[in-house]
């Protein structure tokens, strides 16, 4: 394939739905959240751009942007570290009056004349709080095929527990579309009428041109939101094609979700549909393989390399470095990155944030419905 | 500017003692310890030490080596000035040739040495499984005002003559030089890892070239000319892990000693010396319920659904149902299938082992050896393979191969 380059540059809003996860983002923000034993959530949507040709990549980092900055590095792991296009990262712009982005058109308002000078004709956008498998291809096809004006990805779902629960519009906003022949009709925000909505992705395409031209316009008239600000009240006059995923996706919207899909993965039918269509890209950290000691017993658990076991393991996830003693019984956890639970402690339905250390014989226990979260560098 | 030392790296070997491992690829590019290749030891041992030019000498099946090494990012050896060259024999004004011998190599590359002006050179092998500090060496090399210096180990005498031998005086200066003698006079072995002065290196690079008799070999000419000469040389003591995997023995007792890194000294758990390799990009591994996992190591992709006792996995690799791995080398991508039993082998890569085959056996009295099955060969349902067989061909469904 000679053309391989996708005619499409990307934009990625990595701390978008932050506030659902306050505590994994205490230090951190949803793009570089830690997920399947060995990603960050912003892989997923980063290594699908880049196995469609997207090769010119912006990032709109707002706020807690420095464990993202450490991940990316120049980008060279996504293969984006080029002389054209490749991985560019925007800060909010210091100036006198300077404050964080509002929203995504504010963002994208500062990066406006670096939109102009791009030559590809469209502009896909995404969040990072869905881990995917995203073929922009096909999508990129059924906009041009439809002719639309911006092509809008949704799947069909019920609303997560927490959305359910949520009652303010203080953690930021999600879209369901009423869908007529293709077109999307109608655009609801935080809707909570329970049942299968077609839930919006928050994955736009989008020509470059009219893009540039409708966030100056909402910019200027002080306007904050994507969705709510530009395609909601406009949609009799711009063409947005609704364009249905039905493969697998994890949607990360508060603790036990997040929990939850992580769990999913245990299943080898989820593990296949999440991984096995494009490859996915992570920063590598060159751990040896992970070691079982005589005396380790594991079941049901999935585990990245540099992890030393040597106690009881089951129905876990364990990222890169962990390490189980002697005598210690883990079940039903996350245990993120270089987390070591000495011997002889019992730990049960418990997410472990980085470097969290479990002392010697020490037992906690959090309940399937509530998991125990245990911040970064903590001792227990 | 001048680099003070740069290492030329020996990795043209055929390994033909690893025959089915090495039918399509070179020594130093055969998998190891789960992750790794050969190779990736001395590169990484050469990043650690602070070495960031790296020439590799290739000429034996190069093509998975070259796109291995690529451009060295994976060591950190993508360098402005230096960082990793692939090597192989080239064409020039004068003619043409293949590598004759080690010293041969390095010879035909002296212009690629001379770019960089260095002080010393260091040549290293390809084919050795080893955690070193070269930095350790150039500072011995310096302290004792060498123009020559080899690493050596020390060898059980009743061995010793298996070996080239150093005879040192108390200083470490070398006196005599043995080629597996029957009357071994020293106990220290030469490890293939030398340190010379620039200007000396090229001067008898460039006698041995002249010298039509020549089998253009370290071992076998420059050392003894060196020794002619009284040059100063001087043996460098090692005394950490140190593998030569020549042999399918030894290389499948290499990966065994990895899992016991207390005993045998070869860890890789070695945050501050790193060994390096080109990742899988596979996602995290998993044990099924209803698996077992015992005293192995398993790298990311592995999918663990039977038993795996004593073994090491590199990535990818799938046990099923009822499957059965002991004692066994299993190397990336490869498939074993329901209630197939594999032990005390060496698998190699994208090997498909069906339903209910049996390779190798644990060793019992006469009957033991290290059976080997070569890369992507299938081998059938009920096939069964003895523990001395070595299979670089696909064998049928109910087949026998001893």
């Amino acid at each position: 394939m000679v053309n391989s380059n996708l005619n499409a540059l990307g934009i990625i809003f990595p701390n978008s739905y932050d506030p659902l996860v306050p505590e994994l983002v205490n230090l951190r923000l949803m793009a570089s959240i830690p997920f399947a034993s060995r990603y960050r959530m912003i892989d997923f949507i980063l290594s699908s751009m880049a196995n469609c040709g997207i090769d010119n990549i912006s990032i709109m980092v707002n706020n807690n942007y420095h464990s993202l900055m450490d991940h990316l590095g120049s980008g060279r792991e996504w293969d984006l570290a080029r002389k054209n296009g490749g991985l560019n990262i925007f800060p909010p712009f210091a100036e006198k009056t300077s404050k964080p982005y509002t929203g995504r058109v504010g963002a994208m308002a500062s990066i406006l004349d670096f939109l102009r000078s791009q030559k590809e004709k469209y502009v896909v956008i995404s969040d990072t709080n869905i881990a995917v498998n995203f073929d922009f291809n096909d999508m990129l096809k059924a906009h041009m095929e439809s002719g639309a004006d911006i092509t809008s990805a949704y799947n069909e779902q019920e609303f997560p527990e927490s959305l359910m629960r949520n009652t303010s519009n203080d953690k930021g906003f999600y879209y369901t579309f009423s869908i007529d022949q293709g077109r999307v009709t109608k655009i609801y925000v935080n809707a909570r009428e329970p049942g299968i909505h077609n839930f919006g992705m928050n994955i736009h395409i989008i020509d470059r041109e009219l893009l540039i031209d409708l966030v100056n316009t909402a910019f200027v008239r002080g306007h904050s939101y994507f969705e709510r600000d530009i395609m909601l009240p406009q949609l009799d006059r711009l063409h947005v094609h609704a364009y249905k995923y039905e493969g697998y996706l994890a949607r990360i919207s508060g603790m036990k979700s997040y929990f939850d899909e992580n769990m999913k993965l245990l299943e080898d039918e989820n593990l296949d549909a999440l991984f096995s269509a494009a490859p996915i890209y992570t920063k590598i950290r060159d751990d040896n393989p992970t070691r079982y000691i005589p005396g380790a017993q594991v079941q049901n658990v999935m585990v990245a390399d540099g992890c030393i076991i040597e106690g009881t393991v089951e129905n876990s996830i364990l990222f890169r470095g962990v390490k189980v003693a002697k005598g210690a019984v883990v079940k039903n956890c996350i245990l993120m990155q270089d987390t070591v639970i000495e011997a002889d402690a019992k730990v049960e339905y418990l997410i472990t944030d980085k470097r969290v250390t479990i002392s010697e014989g020490k037992e906690m226990k959090g309940t399937d419905s509530f998991p125990f979260y245990i911040a970064k560098g903590h001792k227990v | 500017m001048a680099k003070e030392m740069i290492a030329m790296l020996l990795a043209g070997g055929q390994g033909s003692r690893l025959y089915a491992l090495t039918q399509k690829l070179a020594k130093p590019a055969v998998p190891f310890g789960g992750k790794y290749r050969i190779i990736d030891f001395p590169l990484s041992n050469c990043v650690n030490s602070g070495i960031d030019t790296v020439g590799i000498l290739t000429q034996y099946q190069p093509l998975v080596l070259n796109e291995y090494i690529g451009n060295g990012q994976p060591w950190d050896l993508d360098r402005l000035y230096g960082g990793v060259h692939v090597l192989p024999p080239y064409q020039q004004a004068s003619g043409s040739d293949w590598y004759k011998g080690t010293a041969n190599a390095i010879y035909q590359n002296l212009s690629f040495i001379e770019r960089y002006d260095p002080q010393y050179v260091i040549i290293l092998s390809g084919d050795q499984i080893c955690k070193q500090d070269y930095s350790d060496f150039l500072k011995f090399h310096k302290e004792k005002g060498a123009e020559f210096s080899v690493a050596v180990m020390e060898v059980p005498w009743e061995e010793a003559s298996r070996f080239g031998l150093m005879v040192a005086d108390e200083d470490d200066r070398i006196m005599e030089f043995q080629e597996k003698p029957k009357d071994p006079k020293s106990n220290l072995a030469s490890m293939g890892i030398y340190i010379f002065n620039w200007d000396i290196l090229k001067k008898y690079l460039e006698e041995d070239e002249a010298d039509p008799n020549s089998e253009n070999d370290f071992g076998n000419n420059i050392i003894p000319n060196l020794l002619r000469d009284h040059r100063k040389m001087y043996a460098y003591h090692f005394s950490g892990y140190w593998k030569d995997v020549g042999t399918i023995s030894s290389l499948w007792e290499a990966n065994m000693e990895v899992l016991d890194p207390e005993h045998s000294g070869i860890n890789l758990f070695d945050d501050d010396w790193k060994i390096y390799s080109r990742n899988s990009g596979m996602t995290g591994h998993k044990v099924s319920p209803g698996a077992t996992v015992e005293n192995s190591m398993i790298t990311d992709g592995c999918r663990i659904k039977g038993t795996v006792r004593h073994s090491i996995l590199f990535s990818g690799v799938k046990v099923e149902e009822g499957a059965l791995v002991e004692d066994a080398v299993i190397m990336g991508g490869t498939v074993i299938k329901a209630g197939a039993a594999v032990k005390h082998c060496i698998v190699a890569e994208n090997v498909t082992i069906c339903e209910n085959a049996v390779v190798g056996a644990m060793p019992s009295g006469e009957e033991s050896g290290v059976a080997t099955i070569g890369a992507g060969v299938t081998i059938g349902p009920d096939a069964k393979i003895g523990p001395k067989a070595m299979v670089s061909k696909n064998v049928e469904g109910g087949e026998e191969q001893w």
